[in-house]
């Protein structure tokens, strides 16, 4: 018994390792070797000096940094909530029994297949001043006098929101189809008892809905989180990560570094902050999932 | 054991996945790199031999080289558009003549050239030939990218003295030619003679009729406001980043305000009042109202009739000519201050380190870019200004219009000093403070110290 588990066992890695030699070489190598670089300067020409912990201590005093993170979670506080929500309320909307479902479907999913450049630009004729769709519509029912215009991408506040918007009208598709798939695994006959024991539309989201979700939703959340968290191409396009880099999260932060200034070794470090971050919510997730020990 | 090995499992693959997304641009960069380096490398093979022999042969006889042994050459471009077409109008010109060397013209993103450049000449795969800016030639020579190009030039018979001495001059570091400048593209002026002839500012000679001076051009552009519909913006001009930085350092230069890094490039050296005085004379332009707020394009409102005057780079010369119904005019900006000076940089071709530096090569380079140069007549439909006085009077250039209202501007732009850190510093520092000053948040003297504080910052990183 025993040996034919070892045997097993040595099957099933036979089997894996030709994934794992691939692993480890293209995955697990560059990322020692990445925190190898984080103790050096390291130019893109690769003249290498190591300089120990330099580019640690660098980073712990530089603002530049900490305020790119800090645009980083206003991103992730700002867009997080409002997708899982937005995605929960467009997934109740297409799967109501209706003629329009299919409409709803393609409608709400459809951005979603947009390149990010094509979104951005999207965004950025319609939060343009003077010409853009916003503007020219507030204009258009008086709510913004005439020869005003609201600076949507140069003022800080407005740029987030603009950003935001983009960014929620372009990605929510994915989180939809997620729950709208999640919402068709529940039966109906648990609604159908719901319906003949009274209960009403708001219990039945609720006290059945809802809870039935709670899986997927902790998933999109997190998955949400991270994506966010990572948020670079579309601010790029839109805003440069302006005004004043008021907008500029730590992936473009990291870019600049990395490749208009020539740092990968400060820029590597900063990666691995980012990393760091994005593990510790990892953590705290499966810990979190793990906790009763029920969901997964 | 199961649980601990799943929960390994499951850390390193989210690992690997947030990995990705700081390795995507990496990975670009390697898969282009090891693209070119394959073509490279086989057009080194197919030459190592014939471009060896050549050198050894070449020795003291070095005229008769070229007309012996045929040379590839890998020519790395920035270009793209109207720039794009004539640099490869050049290179297809300079191959029918030069029936010895033939250059191959690889166009880059110009967004990306510069890292890939680097990254390339670092793994040993880079071109025999390349485009740099004078002001980013520093940068490249100090990362060990670039040669000195004195020995081939000498070879190969270059004549520097036939060049614009400032141009020329910009790319002379340590007393060392570094590159070949085929261009300069100053920051000058266009006008819409429809708008001004309707205020009334348009001369019997069809140039604008404008005192030069702080006061004259205020005026002017006061003028144009009262006299144009409300519609109309006076003066185009983007609100952010390069072309307001660059009409500052115009007006900064015209006062004979010193480089904003000192003579041996280690420490900051902003002329706080005259940068003050330059900056608060543009936000003033700003807050008039002559410059409209945030414009998103302001090249289309140029180019579409709505804005009477508007700055930037002699490149848009080529586009306001391929547009149907705009006429304009093009001049030097205005002397606002004491002395004649503008923004401006210059293309130059460049000899990238290679493996083995072939003089054969070498010397084809330097031949070909020495050609660019003279062919300059080609290079300046886009709008550039030749970098050879010569070119100046050729014909062809000659019949070309607007080009000579702008080519004196050639010897009075103000190059920035060989500082290693010239685009870091106008990208973190200029660009950055001067927005808001732009913006009106920031007071002009404020700017200088912040500017000041912000060089120094980039010179120490």
């Amino acid at each position: 018994m025993r040996m034919s588990k070892l045997r097993a066992d040595i099957q099933a890695l036979l089997y894996l390792l030709p994934f794992l030699v691939i692993y480890i070489l293209f995955t697990i190598w560059p990322m020692i070797k990445g925190v190898n670089m984080t103790f050096y300067k390291w130019t893109l020409i690769r003249k290498m000096k190591y300089i120990g912990w330099d580019n640690y201590s660098r980073m712990i005093h530089d603002k530049d940094m900490w305020a790119a993170i800090g645009h980083s979670v206003i991103f992730v506080v700002l867009t997080t909530p409002t997708m899982v929500i937005l995605a929960i309320v467009l997934a109740m909307i297409a799967n109501r029994k209706s003629r329009l479902q299919r409409l709803y479907r393609s409608v709400f999913f459809l951005p979603s297949v947009l390149s990010v450049a094509v979104a951005s630009f999207l965004g950025l004729f319609v939060f343009q001043p003077y010409t853009g769709l916003v503007n020219s519509v507030l204009h258009l029912v008086n709510l913004l006098p005439e020869n005003t215009e609201i600076f949507w991408l140069s003022e800080t506040n407005l740029s987030w929101i603009a950003i935001a918007l983009i960014t929620l009208w372009w990605t929510v598709g994915f989180n939809f189809i997620l729950y709208l798939s999640a919402m068709q695994e529940i039966p109906d006959e648990i609604y159908e008892a719901a319906r003949l024991d009274g209960a009403n539309d708001r219990q039945i989201f609720f006290r059945i809905t809802f809870p039935y979700l709670n899986p997927i939703t902790k998933t999109i959340t997190m998955l949400q989180i991270i994506a966010s968290f990572k948020v670079f191409m579309q601010i790029y396009i839109i805003t440069g990560g302006g005004p004043l880099d008021k907008t500029r999260p730590i992936i473009q932060l990291i870019y600049q570094t990395g490749f208009k200034k020539n740092d990968l070794g400060y820029a590597a470090t900063m990666s691995y902050m980012l990393f760091a971050i994005l593990l510790v919510l990892s953590i705290f997730q499966y810990w979190l999932n793990n906790r009763k020990g029920a969901n997964a | 054991m199961k649980k601990r090995l799943s929960l390994a499992a499951t850390s390193l693959l989210s690992i690997s996945l947030l990995l990705t997304a700081c390795g995507g641009n990496n990975a670009g960069n390697a898969n282009n790199g090891s693209a070119n380096s394959g073509n490279n490398g086989a057009a080194a093979t197919d030459n190592a031999n014939s471009g060896n022999a050549a050198a050894n042969a070449g020795g003291g006889n070095a005229a008769a080289t070229d007309s012996e042994e045929k040379v590839n050459l890998n020519f790395w471009t920035l270009f793209d558009g109207g720039d794009g077409a004539n640099m490869q109008t050049l290179v297809d010109e300079f191959n029918k003549s030069h029936p010895n060397i033939q250059v191959k013209n690889t166009k880059l993103v110009w967004g990306e050239y510069y890292t890939k450049l680097i990254t390339a000449v670092g793994n040993g795969n880079g071109p025999d030939v390349g485009i740099s800016h004078t002001s980013r030639l520093p940068d490249l020579i100090d990362q060990g990218v670039v040669t000195d190009v004195d020995d081939v030039a000498e070879v190969a018979g270059v004549d520097w003295s036939t060049y614009n001495q400032n141009l020329l001059n910009a790319t002379i570091v340590d007393g060392k030619h570094y590159a070949a400048p085929i261009d300069t593209h100053p920051f000058i002026m266009f006008y819409n003679k429809k708008l001004l002839k309707d205020a009334g500012l348009l001369g019997e000679d069809g140039k604008p009729v404008l005192e030069q001076s702080a006061d004259g051009f205020m005026k002017f552009l006061e003028t144009l406001k009262a006299k144009l519909p409300a519609k109309v913006t006076p003066f185009a001009l983007s609100n952010s980043n390069d072309d307001p930085y660059r009409l500052w350092w115009s007006l900064y230069s015209q006062q004979g305000g010193n480089d904003i890094v000192s003579d041996d490039l280690k420490s900051a050296a902003v002329d706080k009042e005259k940068g003050a005085k330059a900056a608060d004379y543009i936000q003033k332009l700003y807050t008039g109202g002559y410059i409209k707020k945030n414009d998103p394009d302001f090249y289309k409102n140029f180019q579409s009739g709505t804005a009477a005057i508007m700055m930037t780079g002699v490149w848009a010369t080529g586009t306001w000519e391929s547009t149907k119904g705009l006429e304009f005019g093009a001049m030097p900006i205005p002397k606002i201050f004491d002395q004649e000076a503008t923004w401006g940089d210059s293309h130059t071709i460049i000899l990238p380190v290679t493996k083995d530096n072939d003089p054969a090569k070498r010397k084809a380079a330097i031949i070909f870019a020495d050609w660019v140069a003279t062919n300059g007549q080609i290079w300046a439909k886009a709008g550039h200004i030749p970098s050879k006085p010569s070119v100046l009077e050729n014909a062809d250039y000659k019949a070309m219009p607007y080009r000579s209202d702008y080519a004196s501007v050639a010897s009075t732009v103000k190059f920035s000093k060989p500082s290693t850190k010239n685009w870091q510093i106008r990208d973190n520092a200029s660009f950055k403070i001067l927005n808001e000053v732009w913006a009106n948040k920031l007071e002009p003297t404020a700017a200088m110290d912040k500017l000041q504080d912000g060089v120094q910052k980039v010179l120490n990183e």
